[in-house]
């Protein structure tokens, strides 16, 4: 394994060139589900960066020890554990926000980001490396999420963090913190990624 | 006949009204990833209503028997070693999201098997999607609904029967079928149109299935005014309060034995 | 799990193993911070139960004179033909022991999914002092008004001798509540709360005030 990426480098792709949500489609029940305002985005990406920093950085302290078969089960075993921790710790500290956020804290278990860092990177390569990559990672979640949720609770509520910023004429697109206003903004938000980095590169539209 | 009704509108809620994918956002990823043909959507969905019928079975039987405070099993076993009523309060639902995870996880496993050494094809038609279901956030999603109507409840008295929580989850992968098997349709179609280049693949189809959330939202309140128009004496019922109404569905025959079983 | 079973213990070791480490971690977190949650859980119903009662403005001036009410929650079981309904209804007194008003604690199906509320009655159960909701999901911009203080101040300080009935356009009638625009199920839902919950309470409140009242003498 001569060719394994440095900390780095590891660090820096999870931000945009590997970024999980707009170039790997990956944890996409959060993306939709919890951007309806940038308060309930911003302690989700949170929670997934400290679930992603532990599991990746016990997995991979425990990558010698484990057997093919079985790996999936410690995975599972791993994150299901800091989900529970982070679910606990919300609930204690920040109880109107783990109440917003509902069954979504949970379904991190499931969330197939953590379980793909865990197998691609984590299993693989030492603690240092993977909790750069655990880092990288969660940044390009959060910021994948901050800028669906920004759209999103702009175009809303007028405003941002619960602060009015359109003026006060702004008819709210309601649509917009509902369901169709999800899958509508990232829909459009990826496209709009996939157009600027085809021009970035080059290619022909 | 009032627990048939209450019965109907939680499947009616959980297959279009609150559908899975389109209101709750669980199962994007299959959602997203196979649904480009109408046969393998079919066959997805069939799988994922199968292990999800299965999971529920199990994370209700193991929430009521072992993890909530009071449960049978739990009191049983640190009966031995604390008094009875130190016993009745144990709570271990803390580790609830371990043992679904792994229910499901286990039950994926098993279903594979025996599906493929008894209905060889049956498993030719969706046993490739049946390792991918583990990781379907509808699944662990309806076991976690469960969960909160048994568990999180104020009164036991309210808390959701096996009979509830199997018709959630048989109409919840229901639901996930429909929205599912239309997005394929639309897909097959839309693989003729002229898609701008930045858009084709996910991001139209995250946009189609915004639109197809619209549509599903029209299907919002139809469960209370359903709820008035079927229940006996709708009107005055109603007057009272959907509430007791919903209360009052379950028969006293049966909300006895609903209380045996739970005591 | 099949898989563990078949494979011999050489091999899953680490899976035990970490089963147990992790388990006791769990227990750990579970018995540092449950007791906090289950804090907050009360909390959130028992900060609510003075600025139902006493209205936002008295409930800040008793906490600025550093009083709070004393609050005992009580089970009421409330005979509905064939079967029970339960309600929280916590008795709130002012601390020399004159009663301040009780709580109601009760939830049922709005438009979109459950609304849960609180309702506050004064000390004789004859009016509704006020109104908070603590958990809806109704439509953003339309629905979710109910939480808004200018719609709830309806319901205070209103006679519980008739019930509350939702009106668009409001005449100013005894107990009318105005209906938000665009989302009348949300306003019939929630009046309707408010009137199962007074209807049911009202003996309950006079039975529970006698048999205090006894208690203390």
């Amino acid at each position: 394994m001569a060719d394994q990426p440095t900390a780095t480098e590891r660090f820096l792709q999870g931000i945009l060139p590997e970024n999980p949500v707009y170039r790997q489609l990956l944890g996409l029940c959060p993306t939709l589900a919890v951007t309806n305002g940038m308060k309930p985005a911003i302690t989700m990406a949170c929670s997934v960066a400290f679930v992603l920093v532990c599991a990746n950085v016990v997995i991979s302290l425990l990558r010698n020890l484990l057997k093919p078969h079985l790996r999936i089960v410690i995975f599972t075993l791993t994150i299901a554990t800091f989900v529970t921790i982070a679910d606990r710790v919300l609930a204690a500290y920040l109880y109107q926000m783990s109440k917003t956020l509902g069954p979504y804290i949970p379904l991190i278990i499931v969330n197939c980001l953590i379980i793909c860092r865990c197998e691609v990177c984590a299993s693989k390569q030492g603690p240092f490396v993977a909790a750069s990559d655990a880092l990288g990672q969660s940044l390009g979640f959060g910021l994948a999420l901050a800028s669906i949720a920004a759209v999103r609770e702009l175009l809303g509520t007028g405003g941002l963090f619960g602060y009015q910023l359109l003026p006060a004429a702004w008819p709210d697109w309601v649509i917009m913190v509902l369901p169709p206003g999800a899958f509508i903004t990232l829909g459009l938000l990826l496209g709009l990624v996939n157009w600027y980095s085809a021009r970035k590169s080059g290619g022909s539209i | 006949m009032n627990y048939i009704i209450d019965i109907f509108l939680i499947a009616l809620s959980a297959a279009v009204i609150n559908n899975f994918v389109l209101y709750y956002f669980v199962g994007i990823c299959p959602f997203i990833g196979v649904s480009r043909r109408v046969d393998m959507a079919f066959g997805m969905g069939c799988a994922v209503t199968f292990v999800i019928s299965i999971a529920a079975f199990l994370s209700w039987t193991i929430t009521t028997m072992v993890l909530i405070p009071g449960a049978p099993l739990s009191s049983f076993i640190a009966g031995f070693f604390v008094s009875k009523e130190a016993a009745a309060t144990i709570d271990l639902t803390v580790l609830s999201y371990i043992v679904y995870i792994f229910s499901i996880s286990s039950s994926v496993q098993f279903v594979e098997m025996y599906v493929r050494k008894f209905f060889p094809a049956l498993y030719k038609s969706f046993g490739v999607f049946l390792p991918l279901i583990t990781t379907n956030c509808a699944i662990l999603f309806a076991c976690l609904t469960i969960m909160s109507n048994v568990a999180g409840v104020e009164n036991p008295a309210d808390a959701w029967d096996l009979g509830r929580s199997l018709t959630l989850a048989l109409f919840g992968g229901l639901g996930f079928t429909i929205a599912i098997v239309i997005m394929s349709g639309i897909r097959e179609d839309l693989d003729l149109c002229d898609v701008p280049e930045p858009f084709k693949g996910a991001a139209i189809t995250l946009v189609v299935g915004g639109i197809l959330a619209l549509a599903f939202m029209g299907f919002t309140g139809v469960d209370s005014g359903l709820r008035k128009a079927i229940t006996p004496g709708g009107e005055v019922a109603m007057e009272i309060s959907v509430e007791q109404v919903q209360t009052a569905m379950i028969e006293p025959n049966l909300h006895q034995q609903i209380r045996g079983i739970n005591d | 799990m099949k898989a563990i079973l078949r494979t011999n213990l050489g091999q899953a070791w680490l899976v035990l193993l970490l089963a147990l480490i992790f388990g006791m971690s769990l227990a750990g977190v579970q018995a540092a911070l449950g007791p906090k949650i289950e804090e907050n859980k009360l909390k959130e119903t028992l900060e609510k139960v003075p600025v139902v009662i006493l209205g936002q403005q008295a409930a800040d001036e008793l906490t600025a004179k550093g009083e709070t009410l004393v609050i005992t929650p009580n089970t009421v079981a409330v005979e509905k033909g064939p079967v029970t309904k339960y309600y929280t209804l916590y008795k709130a007194d002012f601390k020399d022991g004159t009663p301040a008003g009780w709580v109601a604690k009760t939830k049922g199906q709005g438009y979109a999914d459950k609304i849960e509320l609180l309702v506050g009655m004064d000390a004789d159960a004859g009016k509704v002092t006020g109104l908070f909701i603590l958990d809806q999901k109704e439509t953003p911009g339309l629905g979710n008004k109910i939480v808004e203080d200018a719609w709830r101040a309806q319901y205070g300080n209103k006679d519980t001798a008739t019930p509350f009935k939702v009106v668009k356009l409001a005449t100013g009638g005894v107990n009318e509540i105005d209906a938000i625009s665009g989302a009348t199920i949300s306003s019939k839902a929630v009046t309707k709360l408010v009137n199962q919950a007074v209807s049911d309470l009202k003996p309950q409140v006079a039975q529970l005030k006698d048999s205090d009242g006894k208690g203390v003498q």
